[in-house]
């Protein structure tokens, strides 16, 4: 027998009623947030002023004294260049600083200058040049720019230049000895490599520190040994040598005079060790420069032959190109002289190279590959 | 038996004699010393130019700037570097007078130049001698320009021409002109028109005027035609303007059809452009003559800024059909493309050496813009600058120089021209009396 609808509905209700007053009407709950008006105390003439309505202002019917807008200016140029352009960065809006200072008027821009009607060239183009005959031969500071094998500090301003490193001595003035008076000089600064505007923010970048040394401390240079007291001992031996610069000379003038085949003397004693023979290789390279050579030179290795005086001095008139590889006559041209120039530069002074061994570094084959300087 | 041993001790020692004879030969030196030099300096070679004699009166003036120009032509290449007259030793009296090479060894003078300049009337004669130093010899014969006075400054830079070539063993690039847009007016107004001048940045003129947009001039092979883009009317097209007679017309005039990016092939009959054409942009060819065009690519990609080979026969373009703008490589009549820029970043505007060795481009990467230079196979990329925009390189006639666009950052920027060689070194402003853009070099002048 089932109940009816109102019954079952009543008897919902009460359920849900009791439920309530039973568990929800005992818990707490957050009061609704009343709505407060902040309200201000004023008079009654306040009031009448307040709400007293503002009357419009006359509009004259007449519009006289307007004056037409300032010209608008163009709309802003449409970059029209069709290529297609990268994404530049865009900076970040900066407040604007608000000054009560006039603002300048734009400069009335320039007349453009004349179109040329024609070209007004030099216009006589000069004629083709002639030669002139040759003659017979007789007898500011940049920033380093220099890149050179070993990476060089700058010298200080004072400091001149040259390949040793030698400090400015100046003679005391109660010396009991005489002192030679040494001016200051240290190499040119150098890269070891080219730096384009690319790549200097990466070479800025300070290395990491470490802990450990960097360098170790170079050993102090040898002292001078002291002139020996006699000197007529040294002077013996200069004259045999001498003769053998003058025996070497004549055999080579009868060579170049087509006297006939002369057999160089057999080099006598040990040949130069490795550290002689780079200490030589280092001095010319030096001076092998070849910054202002073409690409096509840089591609071409040079054999270039000198005989060099006892004294380790090239003899300028023996320089000469053995053989040419990797580039036209031309290119082993530009590279042969280049190689030569740096020959005669840095053995101007003579080579530092063992006396005792001169039958060997007599006579040199310098082999110029500029294969590591294509770009360094 | 102990004689037995003695015997066989001795016939040993006796055998064995040519063999140890053999060692010590193998261990004295043969023949000359060798040695192998692998390092070198890359640094300006020192030069001395002694002010040119002046053989007639009217001459001193002309001497002394001919001179000048002279020096700063070579020094500007950062491959030389002059040693100031105030270091001289020796004085140059005659020119035919034999040159004391001591003297200019002495203040480490490499090379020595020296002239006489003679006026007579309007006719210039400027006559040099180029030395090299330390072989006590001469660089080549001398030489001897003639023309007028008015073009005195051409003749200084063949003069230039000649010594660079002498010395590096390429041809100079002094002798020749460049065409840029030159701007005027602030950024939001500004006025773009044609202008030309020496490569220096001496005697401007201008080729245009500015009430239409101009963009992007070219130079033909033979330097006497520019093409260029304008806007003229209102839609890119191309012209053509002969730079003698200041005459121009117009090449590509369909209307609808905006087209952009010329450049002259070798043979300078034939126009290669981008077209732009239902929202889309290929590569086409234009016979200059008859007007007859030919298309290149067919992608829905954008395809522009085409460059061709010095032989003819390749074309290297910008393209995004990869999704970022790269560089590609086609045959000049079209067909498959390979792409060769596969770096960090993107890539355009690339423009083939006239050496045919390497391609210079715009690249933007992280931020920035830069000016390189790779391989034709996109190997050996090197970045020659940084800056907040670097654009539109265009090579010197010997291919040893670029000349581009840089962009200052900020309201108050404006586009100036700069150059830089090709191992990025010798960066430094093109002097111009504006701002200038888009730069075009010419090649020598004849």
């Amino acid at each position: 027998m089932g109940l009816q609808t109102g019954t079952k509905i009543s008897l919902a209700a009460h359920g849900l009623l009791v439920s309530w007053v039973a568990f929800g009407a005992w818990l707490p709950s957050e009061p609704l947030p009343l709505p407060v008006q902040e309200v201000a105390v004023i008079s009654a003439e306040e009031f009448a002023r307040l709400s007293q309505q503002i009357q419009a202002p006359q509009v004259s019917e007449s519009p006289n004294g307007l004056t037409p807008p300032a010209a608008s200016p163009e709309p802003p140029e449409v970059s029209a260049r069709p290529e297609t352009r990268p994404d530049r960065p865009i900076p970040e809006a900066t407040p604007v600083p608000v000054v009560d200072e006039p603002v300048p008027a734009l400069p009335e821009p320039e007349p453009d200058p004349e179109v040329a009607d024609r070209l007004s060239e030099p216009e006589t183009p000069p004629e083709v040049p002639a030669l002139i005959p040759s003659l017979p031969v007789p007898e500011q500071v940049r920033p380093a720019d220099r890149v050179a094998p070993v990476p060089v500090e700058a010298p200080e301003e004072e400091v001149a230049i040259d390949d040793l490193v030698q400090p400015e001595v100046s003679p005391d003035e109660g010396a009991l000895s005489e002192q030679e008076v040494q001016e200051a000089t240290a190499p040119e600064a150098a890269s070891d490599r080219i730096v384009t505007e690319a790549n200097e923010s990466d070479e800025a970048e300070p290395a990491p520190p470490v802990a450990a040394p960097l360098t170790s401390v170079r050993p102090k240079t040898r002292p001078r040994r002291p002139a020996p007291a006699e000197v007529a001992e040294t002077a013996a031996p200069s004259a045999p040598q001498v003769e053998q610069a003058s025996a070497i000379e004549d055999a080579l003038a009868a060579a170049i005079a087509g006297g006939g085949h002369v057999a160089a003397p057999e080099p006598s004693g040990p040949p130069l060790t490795v550290g002689e023979k780079d200490a030589l290789r280092v001095s010319v390279s030096k001076c092998w420069n070849v910054g202002s050579l073409s690409t096509e030179a840089l591609k071409t290795t040079v054999e270039v032959a000198v005989s060099l005086d006892p004294d380790g001095r090239p003899k300028t008139g023996t320089i000469r190109m053995m053989s040419s590889t990797g580039g036209s006559s031309g290119a082993a041209k530009q590279a042969y002289e280049a190689a030569r120039r740096a020959i005669i530069r840095c053995g101007a002074k003579g080579f530092s190279l063992p006396s005792d061994k001169y039958d060997h570094w007599r006579d040199i084959v310098m082999t110029f590959n500029p294969e590591k300087m294509r770009i360094k | 038996m102990r004689r037995n041993l003695t015997a066989l001790l001795a016939s040993l020692l006796v055998a064995a004699a040519p063999l140890l004879t053999a060692g010590s030969a193998a261990q004295a030196q043969n023949g000359p010393l060798r040695i192998e030099i692998t390092d070198g300096v890359i640094e300006p070679l020192p030069y001395a130019v002694p002010s040119f004699l002046a053989e007639t009166p009217a001459a001193a003036e002309l001497a002394n700037q001919i001179t000048r120009v002279i020096a700063a032509d070579l020094s500007g290449t950062g491959l030389f570097r002059e040693i100031p007259a105030t270091a001289h030793i020796s004085t140059v009296s005659d020119f035919n007078a034999p040159v004391r090479f001591a003297d200019w060894k002495a203040v480490n003078a490499q090379a020595l130049i020296t002239g006489s300049v003679s006026v007579n009337g309007k006719q210039l004669t400027v006559r040099f001698r180029g030395y090299d130093v330390f072989a006590d010899n001469e660089l080549g014969a001398g030489l001897q320009f003639s023309g007028t006075t008015d073009g005195w400054r051409r003749m200084a830079h063949k003069v230039a021409d000649a010594i660079y070539s002498r010395i590096t063993g390429e041809s100079g690039y002094f002798d020749s002109r460049v065409v840029f847009v030159s701007e005027t007016g602030p950024k939001n107004d500004r006025r773009k028109r044609l202008a030309i001048m020496d490569y220096d940045g001496a005697g401007v003129q201008y080729l245009t005027n500015s009430s239409a947009l101009v963009l992007a001039p070219r130079f033909s092979p033979t330097g006497d035609r520019v093409l260029y883009t304008s806007y003229e009317s209102g839609f890119p097209q191309i012209h053509v303007l002969d730079v003698g007679k200041v005459q121009r017309r117009v090449l590509s005039a369909d209307k609808g059809i905006m087209s952009f990016a010329p450049r002259f092939a070798p043979d300078g009959n034939t126009v290669v452009y981008s077209q732009a054409e239902g929202g889309n942009t290929d590569i086409y060819t234009m016979d200059i003559a008859t007007g007859a065009r030919q298309r290149l690519t067919r992608a829905p990609s954008i395809e522009t800024a085409p460059s061709y080979s010095p032989d003819g026969n390749q074309i290297v373009f910008e393209s995004d059909r990869s999704g970022t703008p790269q560089l590609y490589v086609m045959p000049a009549t079209g067909g498959e493309a390979r792409r060769i820029s596969f770096g960090k970043g993107r890539y355009g505007t690339p423009v083939w050496s006239p050496r045919g060795d390497l391609i210079a481009f715009t690249k933007q990467s992280k931020g920035r813009f830069h000016i390189g230079v790779m391989r034709l196979d996109g190997s050996e990329e090197r970045l020659l600058t940084a800056s907040f925009l670097d654009e539109g390189p265009s090579w010197s006639p010997n291919g040893r120089v670029i000349m581009f666009t840089r962009e200052t950052q900020g309201a108050n920027g404006r586009a100036l021209l700069y150059s830089v060689d090709i191992l990025g070194r010798n960066l430094k402003p093109v002097r111009t009396p504006d701002g200038a853009s888009d730069p075009a070099w010419s090649p020598l002048q004849k």
